[in-house]
């Protein structure tokens, strides 16, 4: 069996997606046995010009974005997008409840129309993905569980409950019975409750459960202390095209 | 349909513990077997596991995280270890042995009980009933808090019901009732000579339900013909926002999934299983992406018939044992009691 060849490539996010694949130190090697990585920006420089997976990291927000995300969705047969920014819009899509025109003044200033921008988009608003690995910066458990499942040609299984789950089956001290707050009954599973084993509340860094009841949530987080408002705001910390649906993300 | 009447309180004497008597009962239970008992988590929560230190053991809770189910059913449990390259796979060795449950309350022993009914019925559950084998309990009372419901579904505190002994605390000590030979025979080992049992009747302080579901526990499979197309599910699926911990906390919820993991050589593996709930987006999806429970107002219904019909029909015991967990690490505040006398007073107008 040839080994698959894999590229990963960046759009608009803060690369920790990528720094944080170089630091499974322990795996790493191994991962290198099972694939042939081609195209890899923040390692190294080589460049193909077919791919069997390409990962995506970050979200399309230019019209470069956009051309570019097509480009490699004809060259790949498999397309991850890796992390919240490529799932979701992740944190850039916060600017796409502000008005286009001031975000651009508030970043480029006088420059402002030198820069094409866009709202942020998830990969799937544009093109075609196949498998999505969740979280800010993307779950270490559930990118390694994409990567070998498509290595042996199985269909990954991806978590569609909350981090809730995860963390009784860990018997964790839940975060509200300490007064904190938490989005982890509304947020998916997949980092093994990475943060509340911690002793931290989940900031829904994974973006919401399939079918979330949206004013349910709302209303427990008023029964913890928040106004509606912000309710909305920490729901939307990571997640806004979620939260403020009005055009299709391209979900199903 | 007649529900079995549970037992109280029957014991057949008791001897008296100071404190300092009951910690070196619990060390040398420590050095019979693998003791389990609630200790301290967190800030302020409880859970079972294996005694290190006596001073750690905590006789006075009101109720764990996970139920004693972890035991027998655990949170993830492997059920076999493959190897792709040599297309061969093998069971993990499962050892019993001896382990004593050390101060856990009636109702976490009615759950084990009902547990045991549901792994033997059809296909026994060999993994389960594997790691039940060599279990004793002994139980102790408890306060109320304003979560338990014991006495509503007809558990009374004082139950026994497979306990071996029963610890009763008063103020300078413990009562120790025998419930059975186990018991005995661990309380003579303990003080290696005869122990001459008490039997002047005790009147431990009574201690009261803070809640309580309207109708006698007798009454409710019949309120549970009626509110299939009740108006009540809608009301509470407004609120719950589906996390599943009330299934997953369940004593008596036994639901799981199964899901191979294939490590980074991708030739060896293994088969796990771990707990699922029916409150789960994808509990009830089948083959093709069909969802015959996609809505929370269903899957809520179906967790309340779980409880108090569908197994109740074969069992004749409610599943429901009044733990209070679901309720009390409800993130969105639902309680299963304003639930079901939501559900009574509906069918009480309606009739
Ligand atoms: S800490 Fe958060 S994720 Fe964990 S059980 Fe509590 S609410 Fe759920
Ligand atoms: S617990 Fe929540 S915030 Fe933390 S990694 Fe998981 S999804 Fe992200
Ligand atoms: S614990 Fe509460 S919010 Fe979560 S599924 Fe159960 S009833 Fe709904
Ligand atoms: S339904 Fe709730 S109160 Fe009843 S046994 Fe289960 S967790 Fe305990």
């Amino acid at each position: 069996m040839s080994k698959p060849k894999v590229a990963f490539f960046d759009f608009t996010s803060c690369e920790g997606c990528q720094l944080n694949k170089l630091n499974f130190e322990n795996d790493l090697l191994d991962m290198l046995k099972l694939v042939d990585i081609v195209e890899f920006r923040e390692a190294m420089d080589d460049t193909a010009d077919e791919y069997d997976i390409a990962f995506i990291e970050g979200s399309i927000s230019s019209p470069t974005c956009v051309e570019r995300i097509h480009d490699i969705r004809r060259r790949t047969k498999i397309l991850v997008a890796l992390g919240q920014c490529a799932v979701s819009g992740g944190i850039n899509a916060m600017k796409n409840d502000q008005p286009s025109d001031w975000v651009r003044e508030e970043v480029y200033g006088d420059d402002k129309y030198l820069f094409p921008s866009l709202p942020a988009m998830p990969v799937r608003a544009v093109v075609k993905v196949d498998y999505e690995v969740r979280g800010c910066p993307m779950s270490a458990p559930e990118y390694l569980h994409v990567l070998k499942s498509l290595v042996l040609g199985r269909k990954p299984e991806i978590f569609d409950h909350a981090v809730c789950v995860e963390c009784k089956l860990k018997e964790n001290e839940c975060v509200l019975d300490k007064g904190m707050f938490c989005l982890g009954p509304v947020t998916r599973a997949g980092c093994d409750a990475l943060c509340p084993s911690f002793g931290q509340y989940c900031t829904g860094c994974r973006g919401p459960v399939s079918n979330i009841n949206k004013n349910g949530t709302i209303e427990m987080l008023k029964a913890h202390g928040f106004s509606v408002t912000e309710a909305m705001k920490r729901m939307k910390l990571f997640n806004t095209n979620d939260m403020e649906k009005s055009i299709s993300w391209g979900n199903r | 349909m007649h529900l079995k009447n549970p037992l109280t309180l029957q014991n057949k004497g008791y001897v008296f513990f100071d404190s300092e008597t009951m910690k070196t009962f619990i060390s040398f239970l420590m050095n019979q077997a693998e003791l389990i008992a609630a200790h301290k988590k967190g800030e302020s929560s409880y859970v079972f596991r294996a005694a290190e230190n006596v001073d750690e053991v905590i006789l006075d809770y009101p109720r764990t995280i996970q139920p004693l189910k972890k035991f027998f059913l655990p949170p993830r449990e492997t059920l076999l270890n493959f190897n792709l390259e040599e297309n061969d796979f093998d069971v993990p060795d499962m050892e019993t042995k001896k382990r004593i449950f050390f101060g856990v309350h009636s109702y976490e022993l009615q759950a084990i009980h009902i547990l045991d009914y549901n792994f033997k019925r059809g296909n026994p559950e060999s993994n389960y009933l594997k790691k039940r084998e060599e279990s004793l309990f002994i139980g102790i009372s408890y306060t109320p808090d304003e979560y338990h419901f014991g006495k509503s579904v007809g558990l009374e505190i004082e139950k026994t019901e497979g306990m071996c002994l029963y610890i009763e605390p008063m103020e300078a000590g413990y009562y120790m009732f025998v419930v059975d030979d186990n018991g005995l025979k661990l309380l003579t080992e303990f003080s290696s000579e005869t122990v001459a049992l008490k039997t002047e009747t005790i009147k431990p302080q009574p201690k009261e339900f803070q809640k309580k579901i309207k109708y006698h526990y007798n009454r409710l499979p019949q309120v549970f013909d009626k509110v299939y197309d009740s108006s009540v599910w809608k009301k509470v699926s407004e609120k719950c926002v589906g996390c599943g911990t009330c299934n997953l906390l369940c004593p008596t919820c036994y639901c799981f999934d199964v899901r191979d993991e294939i490590e980074l050589d991708t030739i060896n593996g293994k088969r796990e299983r771990f707990w699922d709930g029916c409150m789960l987006n994808t509990f009830a999806e089948a083959a093709g992406g069909e969802n015959f429970r996609d809505k929370l107002h269903n899957r809520t219904r179906h967790r309340l018939f779980r409880k108090f019909k569908y197994i109740t029909e074969h069992s004749g015991e409610l599943s429901c044992v009044g733990c209070g967990r679901c309720t009390s690490f409800c993130p969105a505040n639902i309680s299963i009691i304003d639930i079901i006398n939501n559900l009574i007073e509906e069918v009480s107008l309606n009739s």
